[in-house]
């Protein structure tokens, strides 16, 4: 019993300050995910209207020129300028495609946003996303540049987006060659671009 | 009139259940939100992490590639080659059999039973992951799974149903004994992709193995095809609640035998988590404090 008036009043003092202002990271998550939400559970759109409004809106709370530096990782010192750029232009249209592809899983879902951590220019948002019985812990890495908090990586049931992709992309850097990775790029691009065939539906 | 008085006291004793071993259990509800107190300045970014460890925050960040570091393995893998091999097959298995029968299977039954098989086949895995919780003497994850077990297996009706979470709040804990072998320090050898399984390692299909004498159906006077039938119910059973995720896997990725292969690695990474401390000198043994008598039913 007492626990539970524990509880309680631990939720009241929860719920009491949340009508302050909330802290800056968590907001700018809430704010993209609902602009993302709303997007997605508007139902005058059609699917390929819903995925241009979102990929237009999604891209501000990106920090692209920080997630291609950690997805080369190494490679990302050994490449040209050109290449850097070539690169952050494939890779911007491939995070796109496979954020449009999941959303439209989990749009029926709810998110509960838990805590968050701030340490000098950066933040971690410990979220969780309900859908269907299921549960999926989400984490939001943000960094602070230029005046703006921006997500540089996602880590989606302790699997760091960035860091799969770092290992992926630079074996096939050691194997092909960045020419042989911005060929496989291109050709996903190009798949994924086109409208769903193959997969199936729920 | 009794049955539905009967009915109320249940569930009133179910939720009345439910904090006390939230207690013992460490229900997350709590940890979350006593870590979880907003600051009133928004203009900087200020230390926000109350009760959450720091260097649980710096691991947020560990992966910043240092200049001139080694490529990024995150799993060995000798074998690649025959693995790929397998992972052919596994992909053409998925696509032209699995799936499909999957696809029927969800077809003939509705989302509450398949939930339910699944609930059954979860509560059989209990003895495995109460094991492995022991093993690692983590009595948090001991102390929701017996728990589970327990209310699942009476009140769940044979664990078709799920009271423990629905009413109790605690949720299922992931342990096996790879995990187990993990927390000892012991890692993967290397990377493995078993036929119809999927990705592993060899220590984790060394585990798997082991699980598998703490599994309740090989007690039982099943014949061999019996048991694999029954193997496949479950796999399907899981495949027809999924949400196309391998699909998506193969869809998104430049190479999806090297996403799968680092989302398994980091997966595992994450689930074995802390480690057992080897240095006896420093910092506590095992599970950190909760071993501690006083500090058992009371967390702070």
């Amino acid at each position: 019993m007492k626990r539970i008036i524990l509880l309680l009043s631990l939720i009241v003092l929860v719920l009491s300050t949340v009508c302050h202002a909330l802290p800056e990271p968590q907001a700018k998550v809430e704010e993209m995910v609902n602009s993302v939400l709303s997007v997605m559970r508007d139902s005058q759109m059609t699917l390929d209207q819903k995925k241009s409004q979102i990929s237009g809106r999604v891209q501000q709370f990106l920090n692209i020129d920080s997630m291609s530096r950690r997805t080369l990782g190494q490679y990302w010192d050994g490449a040209s300028v050109e290449q850097r750029e070539h690169f952050a232009r494939l890779f911007i249209k491939i995070l796109e495609a496979t954020y449009l592809n999941r959303i439209e899983d989990y749009s029926d879902g709810d998110v509960k946003y838990q805590k968050q951590r701030v340490k000098d220019d950066k933040a971690i948002i410990d979220t969780v996303i309900v859908a269907n019985e299921l549960e999926i812990p989400v984490q939001y890495l943000m960094i602070y540049t230029d005046g703006s908090l921006q997500v540089f990586d996602l880590v989606i049931e302790g699997v760091s987006l960035v860091r799969n992709y770092r290992s992926s992309y630079g074996e096939i850097i050691r194997r092909d060659g960045y020419d042989g990775l911005f060929a496989l790029m291109e050709e996903k691009v190009r798949d994924m671009s086109e409208p769903a065939s193959g997969s199936s539906v729920q | 009139m009794f049955q539905r008085f009967a009915i109320i006291v249940l569930l009133l004793a179910l939720a009345g259940v439910a904090p006390v071993s939230a207690a013992f259990a460490g229900d997350d509800a709590i940890v979350v939100i006593a870590a979880y107190t907003p600051t009133d300045s928004v203009d900087q970014p200020v230390v926000v992490a109350a009760s959450a460890p720091q260097d649980d925050f710096a691991a947020g960040f560990d992966d910043d590639p240092a200049p001139g570091d080694a490529s990024e393995v995150l799993i060995a893998d000798p074998l690649e080659p025959l693995n790929r091999g397998v992972f052919w097959v596994n992909d053409k298995l998925y696509f032209y059999l699995f799936k499909p029968v999957a696809r029927g299977y969800r077809a003939v039954l509705p989302h509450p039973v398949r939930v339910s098989v699944g609930n059954v086949f979860s509560n059989l895995g209990a003895p495995v992951r109460i094991g492995n919780s022991l093993l690692q003497f983590k009595i948090e994850d001991l102390g929701a799974e017996v728990y589970r077990f327990f209310i699942n297996t009476t009140f769940g009706v044979g664990g078709l149903f799920d009271p423990a979470a629905k009413f109790g709040g605690v949720k299922p804990r992931q342990e096996d004994f790879g995990q187990t072998l993990g927390y000892y320090h012991l890692d993967h050898g290397c990377y493995l992709v078993l036929p119809i399984v999927g990705p592993s390692s060899l220590r984790d299909a060394t585990g798997s193995f082991v699980d598998s004498f703490a599994d309740p159906l090989r007690y039982t006077n099943l014949e061999t095809e019996e048991y694999f039938a029954i193997k496949m119910v479950d796999m399907t059973n899981r495949l027809s609640l999924d949400r196309d995720t391998y699909e998506g896997i193969v869809r998104d990725s430049l190479d999806p035998y090297l996403f799968i292969r680092a989302a398994y690695a980091q997966r595992r990474q994450a689930q074995v988590g802390k480690t057992y401390n080897m240095n006896l000198l420093e910092g506590p043994l095992f599970d950190g404090d909760r071993l501690d008598p006083f500090n058992l039913f009371g967390q702070n």
